[in-house]
C-alpha cells in the first residue's frame, strides 16, 4: 500500500483535484494507495510518514528537508493525467 | 390530511432547518442516486453531518471570539469592522441570515440549483456559449452563503422558495459566465491545460489578461528576482493568518486599551498580561479558522468528487473550472509571493485611507483575498507584462479589496458580524449586482442575467471560428492561429 500526501496551499481545492486525478491514475497503474489531502503546513510536519508527496510544483521547495525516503514529486498541470502518470513512474522506479 | 401535515411538521423542524442533517440527506441521497454502496452512503451521510458541526463550531468560535473586539470598536469609535476573507464572509453570512430566524440550510438548495443552471447552459452551449463548468466545492459553498443573504437583505418579504428559485439562477449565471471568461487566458498561460477557473476572481482575471500587457513588458519578468527567504513562512496558512491577525487586532486591542477590554471581555483575567491576552485572541482566529476549514473539507470532498464525475461525463468540448490555485505550477514561485507582497501594499494604504477618511467600518485583511486573487492575478501578469505589471494589478486589486469589501460589508450590513467575502469578485462585480438588485428588485436581477448571458455572446461573435475549438482541441486552435499569422506550428505566437 502506497500512502501518498496531496498538498496544496489551503488543503481546499487544488489538493482534492490533485487527490482526485491521483486515484484514476494509480488504479490504471495497478498500485494499491491510500491518499491524504491536506495543507502544504499539515503536509510538511507529516510527510515522513508517507511514501510520496504530491504538489504544485511552487511548493516543492517546501518540502526540501523531508528526508530521502519521501518522494517529492511537483506538478505542473495538476489536470493532467499524462503528466501525473509520467512523474509517478519515474518517482516510483 | 393532518398526518401528511404532521409529517411535514416533523421534517421542517428536524431536517429543513437543521442544515447538518439536511446536508447529510443530500450526500445520503446523492450517493443512492450515483448507485454507490449503502455503507459507502452511510459513510458519506456521517462525515458530511459531522463537518458540517465542526463548521457550526468554528464558526461560533470565531464570532464570539470577535465579539469583545466588536463591542470595544463600537463603544469607542462608533465602528464596526470586518475581516474580508470568504471565511468569515461564510459565518458573517450565517449568522445574519440566523439572526434575523431564517433557515441556512437554504445555501445548500441555492448551491444545487446554481449548479444544475451551469450544467444546462453547458450542455446547451450551442446557444449559451458556455464552455465551463464550476466545479470548486469550498467555493461555491462559501458564495451561496454570502449571495442567500444578500437576496435575502435585498427581498426580506420573499418566502424561501423563492429565494431559492431566484438566487440559484443568478448564482449559477454567474458561475458558468466568469469562469467561461478565463477560458482564453487559461490556455494560453498554460499552453492547452485543458481546465479555466472557478474561483473568486474571474472578473480580476480577465481584466488582468486584457490590461497586463499595455503596463509592462514580459521581457522583463520577475523569474531573475531574488525574494528574501523570510517570505516563504507566508507559505504557510496558519502561520500567515496568525501574523495578519496579530498585526492588525494587536493594534486594534492595543488601541483600545488594557481597561476597556477587561470591561467587555470576561475572558480577560485580571492576571493575564496585555500583551499575552492580545496574542491569544489573535491566534485564536487561526484555531478557528483551522477547524472552519476541516469542516468545510469534509463535507465539501465528497460534494467536489461527484462535481468531477459529472464534469468529466460532459465532457469533451467542455472544461471544468477549478481552484486558482491550478495555474501556479504555470508561473514562477516568486509571481505567487510577489503578488501577494503587493496586494498587501495595497491593501494596507487603503485601510490607512479609510480610517483617515472617518468611514464608518474598518477592514481587516483577511489571508485568502490577499494571497490567492493576488497570486493569481500576479501569476497571469508576469507572463503578459513583466515584473511591472505583476506589481501595478495586484497593488490595485489590493485597494479594490478593501474599499470594495469594505462598502459591501457597511452596504450589506454583514460588518455587524465582522466579516466580508472579500475575494475580488465580491469586492466588485458582485457588490454592484446586490445594489442593483436592491434598488431595482425583480427588474434588476432580470436585467442582471440577461447580461450576464450576453457576455459569453460578445466573445463567440469576436472570436467565432476558433471559440470552441480553444476548448475542444488545443493543437489544432494553435495550427488555425499558425495559418492566420503565416507561421509555422511552433513558431506561433498566442496573444
Amino acid at each position: 500500500m502506497l500512502k501518498v500526501i496531496a498538498a496544496c496551499g489551503s488543503g481546499m481545492g487544488s489538493s482534492q483535484l490533485i487527490k482526485m486525478k491521483l486515484e484514476k491514475v494509480f488504479k490504471k497503474l495497478n498500485i494499491e494507495s491510500s491518499i491524504y489531502h491536506t495543507n502544504v503546513g499539515d503536509a510538511k510536519s507529516q510527510a515522513q510518514n508517507y511514501d510520496v508527496v504530491v504538489c504544485s510544483e511552487s511548493l516543492v521547495s517546501v518540502f526540501a528537508n523531508v528526508g530521502k525516503n519521501v518522494k517529492v514529486i511537483g506538478l505542473k498541470n495538476l489536470l493532467s493525467e499524462k503528466e501525473i502518470t509520467e512523474k509517478v513512474e519515474a518517482a516510483l522506479k | 390530511m393532518e398526518i401528511l401535515m404532521s409529517v411535514w411538521q416533523f421534517f421542517q423542524d428536524n431536517i429543513l432547518t437543521r442544515p447538518q442533517f439536511f446536508i447529510g440527506f443530500i450526500v445520503f441521497i446523492g450517493y443512492l442516486l450515483l448507485r454507490r454502496p449503502v455503507y459507502d452512503a452511510i459513510a458519506g451521510f456521517i462525515k458530511a453531518v459531522v463537518g458540517y458541526m465542526i463548521l457550526n463550531v468554528a464558526a461560533g468560535g470565531l464570532v464570539g471570539n470577535f465579539r469583545p473586539v466588536l463591542a470595544g470598536l463600537k463603544d469607542r469609535f462608533n465602528l464596526s469592522a470586518a475581516v474580508i476573507d470568504p471565511y468569515f464572509g461564510q459565518t458573517a453570512a450565517q449568522a445574519a441570515i440566523e439572526h434575523i430566524g431564517r433557515s441556512f440550510s437554504m445555501m445548500m438548495i441555492v448551491l444545487l440549483i446554481a449548479f444544475f443552471i451551469n450544467i444546462l447552459l453547458v450542455l446547451f452551449r450551442r446557444y449559451t456559449k458556455v464552455r465551463t463548468l464550476f466545479i470548486t466545492g469550498h467555493v461555491m459553498v462559501q458564495q451561496s452563503s454570502t449571495a442567500l443573504w444578500m437576496v435575502i437583505f435585498c427581498f426580506p418579504q420573499l418566502q424561501n422558495l423563492g429565494v431559492v428559485c431566484m438566487l440559484g439562477v443568478l448564482l449559477g449565471t454567474y458561475w458558468a459566465v466568469a469562469s467561461n471568461l478565463t477560458v482564453e487566458p487559461c490556455q494560453k498561460l498554460t499552453d492547452g491545460g485543458g481546465f479555466a477557473i472557478g474561483h473568486q476572481q474571474m472578473a480580476g482575471i480577465w481584466i488582468t489578461s486584457k490590461i497586463a500587457k499595455k503596463l509592462g513588458n514580459k521581457e522583463n519578468s520577475l523569474d531573475n528576482l531574488k525574494l528574501p527567504g523570510f517570505l516563504s513562512i507566508f507559505n504557510e496558512n496558519v502561520v500567515a493568518t496568525g501574523i495578519l491577525m496579530f498585526i492588525f487586532f494587536g493594534i486594534i486591542i492595543s488601541i483600545l486599551g488594557p481597561d476597556l477590554m477587561h470591561h467587555i471581555d470576561k475572558g480577560f483575567s485580571p492576571k493575564q498580561n496585555f500583551l499575552f491576552y492580545i496574542l491569544e485572541k489573535s491566534l485564536n482566529f487561526a484555531v478557528y479558522l483551522t477547524i472552519l476549514q476541516l469542516g468545510v473539507r469534509m463535507f465539501v470532498s465528497e460534494l467536489t468528487n461527484s462535481f468531477q464525475g459529472i464534469s468529466n461525463k460532459i465532457l469533451p468540448g467542455s472544461m471544468p473550472a477549478v481552484d486558482c490555485a491550478a495555474t501556479y505550477g504555470f508561473g514562477h514561485p516568486n509571481a505567487v509571493t510577489f503578488g501577494f507582497l503587493f496586494g498587501a501594499f495595497g491593501q494596507f494604504l487603503a485601510i490607512i485611507g479609510l480610517i483617515l477618511f472617518h468611514s464608518p467600518i474598518l477592514i481587516i485583511s483577511g489571508f485568502v483575498p490577499l494571497f490567492f486573487d493576488n497570486a493569481t492575478f500576479a501569476v497571469f501578469a508576469n507572463r503578459l507584462g513583466g515584473i511591472r505589471a505583476a506589481a501595478i494589478i495586484p497593488f490595485f486589486s489590493g485597494i479594490i479589496q478593501v474599499l470594495g469589501g469594505g462598502f459591501a460589508a457597511y452596504y450589506f450590513a454583514t460588518g455587524q458580524f465582522g466579516g466580508w467575502h472579500g475575494n475580488f469578485d465580491w469586492d466588485s462585480l458582485c457588490p454592484i449586482i446586490g445594489v442593483i438588485m436592491h434598488n431595482i428588485q425583480y427588474i434588476g436581477v432580470f436585467i442582471v442575467v440577461i447580461l450576464l448571458l450576453l457576455i459569453p455572446q460578445i466573445i463567440y461573435y469576436k472570436n467565432k471560428d476558433t471559440y470552441f475549438l480553444i476548448a475542444e482541441d488545443y493543437d489544432k486552435y494553435k495550427e488555425v492561429i499558425a495559418k492566420k499569422q503565416g507561421k509555422s506550428v511552433d513558431d506561433v505566437i498566442i496573444e
